[in-house]
Formats: C-alpha cells, sequence, structure tokens
C-alpha cells in the first residue's frame, strides 16, 4: 500500500509526470507564443536542456544572505508541487483521495507564495523585497476571488470537500460549467491561476524590466533551475485543479481520453492566449481588479450556486 | 489530613508570590521555577486520578471538570514556558514586582477556572484583571500608565457586567445557587438575554473579542513583553475563552439567532482585526491585532458548540466546530506567546519593537528566526503546523451547518466562511510583513554587531515551536484525544465522520521525500560561489533599503479602506475612546447646568424625584 503511495509520489501523477508534462507544456507555451509574435520558438526538448545545463551551472550565493533559507526554498516548493500534483493527478486518474482535501490543497497552494517571499528577500536584495512585497500582495489580490470560486463546486456537490466527491457527484450530474453558477467561477478561475502562476498580465513580482526578476533574481544554477520547473509544474497544477472542480475530470476510456486531452489545451491555451494579448499592470490595478470585479462576480457565483442554479 | 491538590494549585503560587517580597533575585527565580514546576506534576497527577472536590465550609469552592483541566492544563504549561524565558532578560528595575506578580497571575487564573461557585469566579477574575493593570503599570515606555489605565478600564468594566450577569441568572433560576455548571437557562424573556449579553461582553473582552478588543493592541505595546506574551496571549484569552465555552455548554440554551451571531461576531473580529494589523510599524501592537484576529476563529468555532435539531439532537458540524475552535485556542496561545517572545528577544538586542527600525536579523539570529518561522506558518494555518488543523475542523463544521439550512442563512455561513479563509490569507500576509521587517531583507548598518539571545529564550521558544509541530502532526493522538475530546464526551457527544481528510503525518512524510530528492540533485550538481549583491552594478546604499511596513501602502490607500483606516486610526471605533468621550460630554452637561444657584438645585432634585416614581410606580 505505501509502496503505491510512493509510485503514486515518485512517478504518476506526481514528480514524474508532473515534471516531464510541465516541461512539455512550457514549450508548448514557449512556441505559442512565439508564433503569436511572428517568430519561429524553440524546438520540442528546449525546457528539457535548459533545465539540465541550468544543473550544470555555477550557483551564485550572496554572501550576506540567509544561506539555508536561500537554499531550501525552491526545494522545498518543488516538494509541496510535488505533493499537490500527487493529490489533484489521483482524484483525477484514479478517483482517490490522496492526505488531504480541498481545503488542503488551497492552503498548500499558498505556501508557494510564501517559500518565493522568503527565498527571495533572504538574499537582503532591494529587488527582491519589492518582488517579494508584490508577491504577497497579488496572493492577497487573487486569494479572495480563489476561495470564492473554489466554495462554487463545494455547494453545488452538496458540501463535499473532498476532490474524488465533486468529481463523483459531476460524473451523475454532469461537469458543473455546464451551470451558471459553474461557469462563472470558471472564468474567474481561469484568471485566479494566472494570477497565482504570475503570467502576464499579473507578472507583476518579477517585472524582469523593471525590477529584474524580483524574488529570483539572485538566483542562479540549479536552484534556478528548480524555480523554473516549479514554474512549469504550476501549468499542469492549476489547469488539473479547474478541471477537477468544474469539468468533470477525465475519462480515461476510448474517445474519453481524446476529451481529457482537449479540456486541458483548452485552459492551456486560454492563459496563453491571454498572456501574449495584454501587458503588465500594476499591483494596485491587479488588487482593484480582483477585490472590485472579479470578487463580486465570483459571490453572484455563489449565491447562484446556493439556488442550484 | 491530605490536602485537596486543587487547592494547591492555587495555594502554591500565592505563597510563592508572597514569599518572593522577601527573598533576593536568584532565589526568587528559583523558588517561581521549582513553584511552577510542581503545579505541572500536580496536573499530570490530575491526568491520571482527577482530584475530587475541595470544600470551605462544606460548600464546594474548586472543582474540575474536563473543561476545567483543559484551561488548567494549558495554563500551567505556557506560564512554565514563559517563566523559563522570564528566567533572564527582565528589566532589572521591575524585576521583583515581576516574580511577585507571576505567580500570583498564576494562581488568580487558577482560581478561576477552578471555582465552582459563581462568586469565587468573580472574585479570581476581578484579580486577574488587577494583576494585568500591574503589569501595565510595570512597562517602561512612556504610554504605559495611560494604556494600564486603559486596560483597567476595559477589563474592570467588563468585570462589571460578569457580576450583573450571573446576579441575574440566580435572579431567573435561584435553583441554580450560583453554580457554573449545567444551569442550563433557556434564553427567553428580556433579563434571560441581558444576562446572557452581560456575561458575553466578560467573555470577550477577556479574550479580546470584537468589539471590546481595543485594550490588547495598546497593551501589547506598552506592557513588558514577558507580561503581554502571559495574559493578552495566553492565560486571560484561555479564561476568556474558557467563560465563552461555559455559556455555550453550560450556562446558557443558545437559540439559533444567537449561534448565527456568534458566527459572525466570530468572522467579525478575525477580519477587522487582521485589516488593521496590516497598516502596524509596531511589531507588537501588530502581534496584539493578530491575537485579536485568531480569538475570531475561536468564537466562530466554539460559538456554533450545542447547537441543536429540531428534534433535540446535536448537530455534528457544531461538535467539530467546538472541537476546532478549542483546539484553536490551544495553538493560538502557544503560536502568539512564541511570536510575542521571539519578538522580545530581538527587543532586547536591539532595543527596539519599530519594525521600520529592524531587518536582516535571520543571519545573526537563526534560531529565534526559525522559532518565529515556524509559529508564524502555524498560526497562519500552513499544514502541516497545529494552526491549520484547527481551521479545517472549524470550516468542516461550518461547511456542516450550512449544508441543511434555507439559502438565505447558507449564505449567510459561507460569508462568515470566506472571512474566515481569506482571514487565514491575511494572516499570512501579515507574517511576511513581520517577518521580513524582522529577519530578511537588507539589515541596517545600526544592527551589524547583534548577536544571538541567550539559552533560556532558545529553550522556551523552541519548547513552544516544537509543540506547534507535534500538536500539528498528532492532533488527534494528542491534544484532542486527551485535552478535548474529553469536554466532548462529558457531554455525552461523539465527533460524526468528518467531512474532509487529512493525514498531516503522511503531509510531511511524502512532502518530505519530495524535498529530500530535489536536495540530493542539488548536492549533486552543486558548485557554488559566493558574491556580493548584484544590484546592476550599484552600490547596495542603506537608502534603497525596503522595509516591510511599505508592503501594504496600496491596500491601505484602496478605496473604501483609506477612511475606515483614518478613522481607525484616530480611534472612532475604539469603544474606551467613544466611551471617554461619551462620559466627559456628560460630565460637561451636568457641569453646565450644576452653577452653583440653590434654586437651580431644587429644580433638579424635584425633577429627578419624579423621574424615580415615574420608574417605579
Amino acid at each position: 500500500m505505501i509502496g503505491w503511495k510512493i509510485f503514486y509520489l515518485l512517478v504518476f501523477p506526481g514528480l514524474l509526470f508532473t515534471g516531464v508534462l510541465g516541461l512539455i507544456v512550457g514549450w508548448v507555451d514557449r512556441k505559442l507564443s512565439a508564433r503569436l509574435q511572428f517568430r519561429v520558438g524553440p524546438p520540442f526538448f528546449q525546457n528539457f536542456n535548459d533545465f539540465l545545463k541550468l544543473l550544470g551551472k555555477e550557483t551564485i550565493i550572496v554572501k550576506d544572505s540567509i544561506k539555508s533559507v536561500f537554499v531550501a526554498t525552491p526545494l522545498a516548493a518543488f516538494g509541496f508541487l510535488v505533493l499537490i500534483s500527487t493529490m489533484i493527478g489521483l482524484a483525477l486518474f484514479f478517483h482517490e483521495g490522496f492526505v488531504g482535501d480541498l481545503f488542503v490543497i488551497m492552503y498548500l497552494l499558498m505556501i508557494f507564495s510564501v517559500l518565493v517571499i522568503l527565498g527571495g528577500s533572504s538574499t537582503g536584495n532591494v529587488y527582491s523585497s519589492i518582488g517579494s512585497g508584490r508577491e504577497i500582495k497579488l496572493l492577497l489580490a487573487d486569494e479572495l476571488a480563489f476561495i470564492l470560486i473554489c466554495l462554487i463546486p463545494i455547494i453545488k456537490s452538496g458540501y463535499q470537500i473532498q476532490l474524488k466527491n465533486i468529481l463523483e457527484v459531476q460524473s451523475v450530474q454532469g461537469p458543473f460549467i455546464s451551470s451558471v453558477s459553474g461557469a462563472i467561477a470558471f472564468v474567474i478561475g481561469i484568471l485566479c491561476i494566472q494570477a497565482k502562476m504570475t503570467l502576464p498580465p499579473f507578472h507583476i513580482p518579477e517585472a524582469e524590466t523593471e525590477i529584474v526578476g524580483g524574488p529570483y533574481m539572485e538566483y542562479s544554477g540549479p536552484l534556478l533551475a528548480f524555480w523554473q520547473l516549479n514554474h512549469y509544474m504550476m501549468f499542469v497544477i492549476y489547469p488539473f485543479l479547474l478541471i477537477a472542480l468544474f469539468l468533470g475530470g477525465f475519462d480515461l476510456h476510448g474517445i474519453g481520453i481524446l476529451w481529457a486531452v482537449l479540456k486541458y489545451l483548452l485552459i492551456i491555451v486560454i492563459m496563453i492566449l491571454i498572456k501574449n494579448t495584454n501587458p503588465r499592470i500594476r499591483i494596485d490595478t491587479a488588487l482593484n481588479f480582483f477585490w472590485r470585479y472579479a470578487t463580486p462576480i465570483s459571490f453572484i457565483g455563489i449565491i447562484l450556486a446556493v439556488f442550484g442554479v | 489530613m491530605a490536602v485537596n491538590e486543587l487547592t494547591l494549585l492555587v495555594v502554591i503560587p500565592l505563597g510563592i508570590s508572597i514569599i518572593n517580597i522577601f527573598i533576593p533575585s536568584i532565589l526568587r527565580k528559583i523558588l517561581t521555577f521549582l513553584g511552577l514546576c510542581y503545579l505541572l506534576f500536580l496536573n499530570y497527577n490530575l491526568f491520571i486520578i482527577p482530584a475530587g472536590d475541595a470544600y470551605l465550609f462544606n460548600e464546594v469552592i474548586f472543582s474540575l471538570d474536563k473543561l476545567g483541566f483543559f484551561t488548567i492544563a494549558f495554563i500551567q504549561i505556557l506560564s512554565f514556558i514563559i517563566l523559563i524565558f522570564s528566567l533572564k532578560g527582565v528589566v532589572k528595575s521591575i524585576e521583583k514586582q515581576f516574580f511577585v506578580l507571576y505567580p500570583m497571575t498564576v494562581a488568580f487564573c487558577n482560581g478561576a477556572v477552578l471555582s465552582a461557585h459563581a462568586l469565587g469566579l468573580l472574585i479570581f477574575w476581578g484579580l486577574t484583571g488587577i494583576t494585568l493593570y500591574l503589569f501595565g503599570v510595570l512597562g517602561q515606555t512612556k504610554d504605559a500608565p495611560k494604556t494600564a489605565k486603559k486596560t483597567f478600564i476595559i477589563v474592570g468594566g467588563s468585570d462589571a457586567f460578569l457580576i450583573l450577569g450571573f446576579v441575574l441568572i440566580w435572579f431567573l433560576q435561584p435553583a441554580s445557587a450560583w453554580s457554573l455548571w449545567n444551569v442550563q437557562l433557556e434564553l427567553s424573556g428580556q433579563l434571560a438575554y441581558i444576562a446572557f449579553f452581560c456575561i458575553l461582553i466578560a467573555a470577550f473582552t477577556k479574550a479580546g473579542g470584537f468589539p471590546f478588543h481595543t485594550w490588547v493592541p495598546d497593551f501589547s505595546k506598552d506592557a513588558p513583553v514577558e507580561s503581554v506574551a502571559l495574559l493578552p496571549a495566553s492565560l486571560d484569552k484561555l479564561l476568556g475563552i474558557y467563560l465563552f465555552a461555559r455559556i455555550v455548554l453550560s450556562l446558557f440554551v443558545l437559540n439559533f439567532g444567537i449561534h448565527l451571531m456568534l458566527i459572525t461576531l466570530g468572522a467579525l473580529t478575525i477580519i477587522i482585526a487582521v485589516m488593521m494589523a496590516m497598516i502596524q510599524h509596531n511589531g507588537r501592537k501588530l502581534l496584539g491585532y493578530l491575537a485579536i484576529s485568531q480569538a475570531g476563529y475561536m468564537i466562530m468555532g466554539v460559538g456554533c458548540g450545542s447547537w441543536m435539531c429540531a428534534n433535540g439532537d446535536i448537530k455534528g458540524g457544531s461538535i467539530v466546530a467546538l472541537v476546532g475552535g478549542l483546539f484553536h485556542l490551544v495553538n493560538d496561545a502557544i503560536c502568539k506567546a512564541n511570536l510575542f517572545l521571539t519578538l522580545g528577544s530581538v527587543e532586547k538586542k536591539t532595543g527596539t519593537n519599530d519594525l521600520d527600525k529592524l531587518g536582516g536579523l535571520g543571519k545573526s539570529m537563526p534560531v529565534i528566526f526559525t522559532m518565529a518561522l515556524i509559529s508564524a506558518l502555524s498560526i497562519s494555518g500552513i499544514p502541516p503546523f497545529s494552526g491549520f488543523f484547527s481551521k479545517w475542523l472549524i470550516y468542516q463544521g461550518v461547511l456542516d451547518l450550512a449544508k441543511n439550512m434555507s439559502p438565505g442563512y447558507q449564505i449567510w455561513l459561507l460569508i462568515c466562511l470566506i472571512l474566515a479563509v481569506f482571514g487565514s490569507a491575511l494572516t499570512l500576509a501579515n507574517f511576511m510583513k513581520f517577518l521580513h521587517s524582522i529577519f530578511l531583507g537588507k539589515r541596517p548598518k545600526t544592527l551589524d554587531n547583534i548577536k544571538e539571545t541567550s539559552a533560556n529564550h532558545w529553550i522556551a521558544t523552541g519548547l513552544l515551536a516544537t509543540l506547534c509541530i507535534v500538536f500539528g502532526l498528532f492532533a488527534m493522538q494528542i491534544p484532542i484525544k486527551h485535552f478535548i475530546m474529553p469536554i466532548v464526551v462529558e457531554h455525552g457527544w461523539a465527533i460524526p465522520t468528518l467531512i474532509g481528510s487529512y493525514n498531516p503525518i503522511l503531509v510531511i512524510l511524502f512532502f518530505g521525500l519530495a524535498f529530500l530528492i530535489g536536495l540530493v540533485i542539488y548536492l549533486f550538481t552543486k558548485n557554488v560561489r559566493y558574491d556580493e549583491i548584484y544590484l546592476g552594478g550599484m552600490e547596495p546604499l542603506e537608502k534603497f533599503r525596503v522595509v516591510g511596513t511599505e508592503f501594504y501602502n496600496e491596500i491601505r490607500n484602496m478605496v473604501p479602506l483609506r477612511s475606515l483606516y483614518d478613522g481607525a486610526e484616530k480611534k472612532y471605533f475604539d469603544v474606551y475612546d467613544l466611551g471617554s468621550k461619551g462620559s466627559f460630554s456628560l460630565a460637561r452637561l451636568f457641569r453646565s447646568i450644576h452653577r452653583g444657584q440653590l434654586q437651580l438645585y431644587s429644580l433638579w432634585i424635584i425633577v429627578g424625584v419624579l423621574i424615580l416614581l415615574w420608574i417605579v410606580k
């Protein structure tokens, strides 16, 4: 039993699967973005090459930094993302629970921002500190709407908080996106994950042309490789979460496999299109957007969900 | 004749307190330490073999039920650990008074919890208020006397409500004979409601519940840090929530509307306090507001307790929330005490608790930084630390209650839940500001020579941080099983099947495994070079330093939050300030109509007599 759990964690749907799929989807993102900008884009294995190349590079550590924190944070973020990907993946592929429910996933997802801030700020670099401040504000901006959209499937499934139970209800009633409240939550959910992954127009904490990468500025070599891998793994985790909550999960039988791929690609393509068609916004604009527009709309979704609409 | 152990829990610390007046400093510390060690041992004995009641003139004066044992146990544990911190580092000029007041406070807190009689509770409750005031007076800041007065007036004023509440209970139900157990007064009629609200005010004031919380941030800022960790952060919160749980479980039979009101007040406490914490520049005040905010989770959880179905059965969700609320009380007391102590360590080394003047101390004080980080993550609700488990139980309880309600009430409860969950994110944001301002970022030149603090600080903060981890990983096996479940069982209830699933041990094991793989890859590939900060060729000058207090300026300046924050800073929402302004206006009015003319005085006497006759007619 424990052997299987370790297999889930390390091979499928955890570390190996999420890591490899993340790097591939990262290539899709880069390639599609390049085509949208009339460029050729990188070859298929570019992300794998980048990762391996960075592993062989020098790690530069700031003399005056808190070294243990600087080194441990990208690795800890990697550990948590592997765990979360296993939790979501097991529910999606095997309809099984794994160590925690939706609340556990929501809280574990917050840790990523904490680790970015701790790692970045441990160096004492001014750009990293500015980026860290923006990272936590962006978390506050999107988190309220994210909580609301996560509550909608909970309400619609009769107050179930385990992903496998939410998926079971959808297999009987149909995907929640087919309802008005579900559709609202899905749309807001896409915007929330765009912000959670700090993709344009919400790449405010990194803002390379402005604060030179923010919290990641002092990272190099294997540690930077892990931050990049973490980022690509989120390309799997967040869309999978939306699929589990609103699109009825995966049915891996016959034509269902094609549907599963299409569902995933749909979310990825929407994210890439948003990314390539919007300039970076200011942090106060992001706060205003999420608190004034996304949150009230999500709340309307909650009211509709309570009334079964 | 064997002395009753319950009596010893009060008499021993009180005796130590009196002896401490007359003995030299070193003996004072040894005696207090040994005394509190013995209290811990007594507590362990009570855990193994419950003690009988203590009598005075054939009346039961001290008794201990499961709720009492839960509270007493954590009073001893926390006061012992905070004492270890206080053994070295208390300001010399106040050391004697401090070591007299410290065991005295423990004695009075024990007395309040052990009292089986409402009069006993009233006496000890009032005495804890006095020691709180005296600790406030020991503060070294210029505002300390003013803050002590404010604390005394708010807490003392709430004591008056408590007395009125118990008198009304006795008046409405003489058969209760001032008992604190199994009164079960129905909330029907105005007097019953007045009694309920009077006692609720006392409990909220002690625990720091909205809107009677305003003494906590000021006391946190001005009193000695050890006393802040002891009282508002832990013992007062234990007492306040203990009384609140008594109200819910044994003093009153609450109705639907009251449960809903309590959950709402809990949610408001969470969100208002945490939003106030965002704009603080003083570390202790920030922690004070966060201590208030966490009381909101307890109010929310315990406020659900004893919620009946239409057929008279207890609702399953309310028991889960009650367990979560009581567990959160323990978690918050541990974490918040630890955070005050870690800040105290920094303060003693740097001479300031102003967040604008600190920064980058994580490298020079790594142990204290680690302890602060663990406690901050725990109380922000990050798995697998203890704070998450209690919040997770409360959320499940509230969801379970909402499940079978009409749409309107479902939406109401969901709003409260959303505020509570978002409150966690805001708490985390506040702690990121706190940690960044003190331990991360660039260190100011003035703090270059700061070294780690003394061993007793490490031990105390280390013990508390260990509790955060152990209670998180073994929540069901240790704190819930041994301290909280007995309370539930004593009432004849049982925890229903949980709607969620969470295994903290597997979380840490699987996270650890993935982390280890990452670490192995890093160690095999690393090729480290140390270098200076890179700022595009510029010097990392002091003027470029980013302090964490600037993090939330955009939120501070958002409409309509800006006007709310402005109002709060001018104390427009402070009950004490509003009350004192009201009293002074009233006094001015009376002064203006008392001009020393005999005719006018005669007129007021006649008007007064007429009003009295109208009232008693």
